[in-house]
């Protein structure tokens, strides 16, 4: 069957697929995990009707899903494959081995908060805890940039620059239940921007005897290696705008590293990643509307990080805030750290940055908290003393979490909520 | 925007209901975006579903806290704080509930005048059989009451989506049919369409002058008992009447029961004691409907009913 262009509502699960199923992907190794499994079900169902070439395997979970897509890109085929955090990171040892190898596939995450308390809503504790194994990191906000990235995935993976995987990460439910309208391109627009697959390893053939992955005992050597992969990952950086005008050329929409929505003029600045972006986006048109001078960095890449991007869009700014959908007990929200990292030392940085997590667990971040958020900013002033991170969480949902602590059993906090 | 909350219970279609408001406003050319709530439910849960429809991008996700059009498939949700069917309630310009007896409802008298019923049970039955298969008629109530979807988009969605679920082509024709008649039955709610944007007229807007954010919470560390995710309330969970999620209900007839006590060792819930002289007794608030004691009762005494309030 070939595939002609489409204009569908899609939730983001079905999206990730339909972006497998334009790569033309050779193998899906999978194994299921909520709220991930609607990808695989859907890729499953395309191999098993013959809409798909290839081999779709279960395997016994995410560990042998990791290490056989791995082996099958080092042997010369595209791979995708998908899961979400317990998943993820019962999967991390691997996620560090399939960089190391070079090998370039992608892997779509679908965000959930990690165990304990178990929880399904989303946040990205999952996909933060890879941000170091060598993946690059593209993180999508509507299900339109879940399909769209992952075509550009192949190519930033495949590029000889480059040459590592892709984690595509989509928010569970946000995206990954939600539909939206997609745009879907022709298989043969699709296969034109991507081409066939190119293997630069030399895969494995009984002619031609090689070893891939193999040990590294000394530690000189063991560093270049290492250094190399962090190269490769920073040359993401100069691949990923031709990748994007090629893909705007052929496609029509186009992608920058950082998205900076009515961010020309504005004081104050709030970063983030991930869905709530359109949330964040609204109230920036809030704030807007009543004439306050305010405007959203988005990261889509958060590996490599775009210091330098970061950089342009954050200097001379009265107040920067950054929502972080994550928590790092004994730190506080990651992204945080690494936006105040990238404008450590710059002469005209932001005069006040504030950090905010919220969103845990898939918690709404309500039009009051991005008000709050806003308005923490405009009166924030470099002259204050430090301001700890702060849990965003409303009045009303602390009664409600108070009442669960009580018919848990759970007598008289130490502290009480207060406004 | 126009922001809908559908409410019912796991099997009802509420998903596939929601799934038809969004791709009806889709096809009728506006901005739609749909989303099922569930977690770890089962059948007979409480559970939702939400579409959004403008004329531009959707700038909302996750949760529709203040909703516009709410829903409502079972009425006896009503009566569970915890489904959060009237969340934000005050604000919305209408409440549609499927039921037969408007009158008797459990809801404040702010509410009732906003009320829009209709008994769409009894409809689905005579045209589908089944009175749970409410997902057609369900979105059909809704597409109308938005008014700005035409029929046309409102059955193309039916067929899409009843044919993704994989509802066999003979019973589509059925599933229309009942649609065009609960998109007769309805009046349309007054709307708003600038061209721009599409908008029910809102009871009562949130005072939208001065943005500081409503009150925030300040929580500080409050000790491993308290913070740390255990129950030390054992058997609360009694409280909870799962019965209601029962479709159908296992009565026990005395006369031919042989007291062998297969019931009350299968029973997957517990929920089956003996009485003093060894009769199986079944506790409705916790039943769940299964009716593995129906399968495994020896001599047959054990016949189903219709829960006609739960459904
Ligand atoms: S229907 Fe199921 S839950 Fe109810 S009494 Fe029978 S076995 Fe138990
Ligand atoms: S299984 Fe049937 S016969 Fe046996 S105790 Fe239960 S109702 Fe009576």
């Amino acid at each position: 069957m070939v595939d002609g262009g489409m204009r569908k509502l899609l939730t983001g699960n079905a999206a990730a697929a339909w972006g497998a199923r334009m790569a033309r992907v050779d193998y899906v190794p999978a194994f299921p995990i909520t709220p991930q499994t609607e990808i695989i079900e859907l890729l499953s169902d395309w191999f098993g009707d013959g809409t798909l070439r290839g081999k779709f395997v279960t395997l016994d979970s995410e560990h042998s899903m990791l290490t056989a897509a791995g082996a099958a890109a080092a042997a010369g085929v595209r791979v995708f494959t998908a899961t979400s955090s317990q998943g993820l990171v019962y999967g991390l040892e691997l996620l560090y081995t399939l960089a190391g190898w070079r090998v370039p596939l992608v892997l779509v995450n679908v965000s959930r908060g990690l165990s304990a308390p178990i929880t399904l809503g989303p946040d990205h504790n999952d996909v933060l805890a890879a941000r170091d194994t060598g993946f690059l990191q593209l993180h999508a906000e509507t299900c339109q940039e879940v399909f769209d990235f992952i075509l550009m995935a192949y190519r930033l993976a495949e590029s000889p620059a480059v040459s590592v995987p892709v984690l595509v990460n989509l928010d569970g439910f946000q995206l990954s239940f939600t539909r939206e309208a997609v745009e879907l391109p022709s298989a043969e627009q699709a296969g034109r921007f991507l081409g066939p697959f190119q293997p630069l390893h030399p895969g494995f053939r009984h002619s031609r005897p090689v070893a891939q992955g193999v040990a590294v005992l000394d530690g000189a050597t063991y560093s270049y290696f290492r250094y190399q992969l962090h190269r490769a990952v920073e040359n993401a950086l100069t691949e990923f705008p031709r990748v994007a005008a090629e893909f705007a050329e052929t496609f029509g929409r186009s992608y920058s590293p950082l998205e900076l929505y009515r961010a020309d003029d504005a004081e104050l600045i709030l970063v983030m990643i991930g869905s709530y972006a359109t949330k964040a986006k609204a109230a920036v048109d809030r704030w807007r509307a009543a004439g306050r001078r305010v405007g959203l960095a988005r990261l889509r890449l958060v590996r490599p990080l775009p210091v330098a991007e970061l950089r342009r869009a954050l200097a001379g700014r009265r107040a920067v805030g950054v929502l972080d959908q994550n928590l790092a007990p004994g730190l506080g929200g990651i992204l945080f750290q690494e936006v105040a990292g990238a404008v450590a030392g710059m002469a005209n940085g932001p005069a006040v940055m504030r950090s905010f997590v919220g969103g845990l667990g898939g918690k709404d971040v309500s039009d009051d908290e991005f008000d709050h958020l806003l308005s923490t900013l405009e009166a924030a002033r470099p002259e204050d003393p430090p301001a700890d991170v702060e849990l965003l969480m409303t009045q009303s949902e602390w009664l409600q979490v108070a009442r669960s602590l009580t018919v848990a059993g759970k007598e008289g906090g130490d502290h009480a909520g207060s406004s | 925007m126009i922001r809908v909350r559908l409410h019912g219970r796991g099997g009802h279609g509420v998903k596939t209901a929601g799934r038809i408001v969004g791709s009806a406003a889709f096809h009728a050319g506006f901005h739609g975006q749909d989303a099922p709530v569930y977690g770890a439910e089962r059948r007979g849960a409480a559970v939702a579903s939400y579409a959004w429809i403008d004329r531009g991008p959707i700038r909302e996700r996750g949760v529709i806290a203040r909703p516009d059009l709410i829903v409502i498939a079972d009425e006896t949700l009503l009566a569970d704080p915890a489904s959060g069917v009237l969340a934000g309630a005050e604000t919305a310009t209408a409440l549609f509930v499927n039921t037969d007896r408007v009158e008797a409802l459990a809801l404040p008298d702010s509410l009732r005048s906003r009320v829009i019923a209709a008994d769409l049970t009894s409809r689905t039955l005579a045209a589908l059989g089944r009175a749970a298969a409410l997902s057609a008629s369900l979105g059909a109530a809704a597409v109308r009451l938005l008014g700005a979807v035409p029929l046309d988009a409102l059955l193309q969605a039916i067929r899409d989506e009843l044919t993704a679920i994989g509802v066999a082509p003979t019973e589509l024709g059925k599933n229309e049919q009942l649609a065009r008649d609960v998109f007769a039955l309805l009046q349309p709610l007054a709307f708003a369409d600038t061209g721009k944007s599409l908008s029910l007229a809102a009871q009562s807007a949130p005072a939208a002058s001065e943005r500081t954010g409503g009150s925030m919470a300040q929580v500080g560390y409050e000790g491993v008992m308290r913070g740390t995710p255990s129950i030390l309330s054992g058997g609360n969970s009694a409280a909870r009447h799962t019965g209601a999620w029962r479709v159908q209900r296992p009565v026990i007839d005395p006369a031919l029961c042989s007291r062998c006590g297969l019931c009350f060792v299968q029973c997957p819930d517990g929920v089956v004691s003996l009485d003093a002289e060894g009769y199986p007794v079944i506790d409705y608030d916790h039943c769940k409907g299964c009716l593995l004691c129906q399968r495994v009762c020896p001599v047959g005494a054990i016949h189903e009913e219709r829960e006609t309030r739960a459904w």
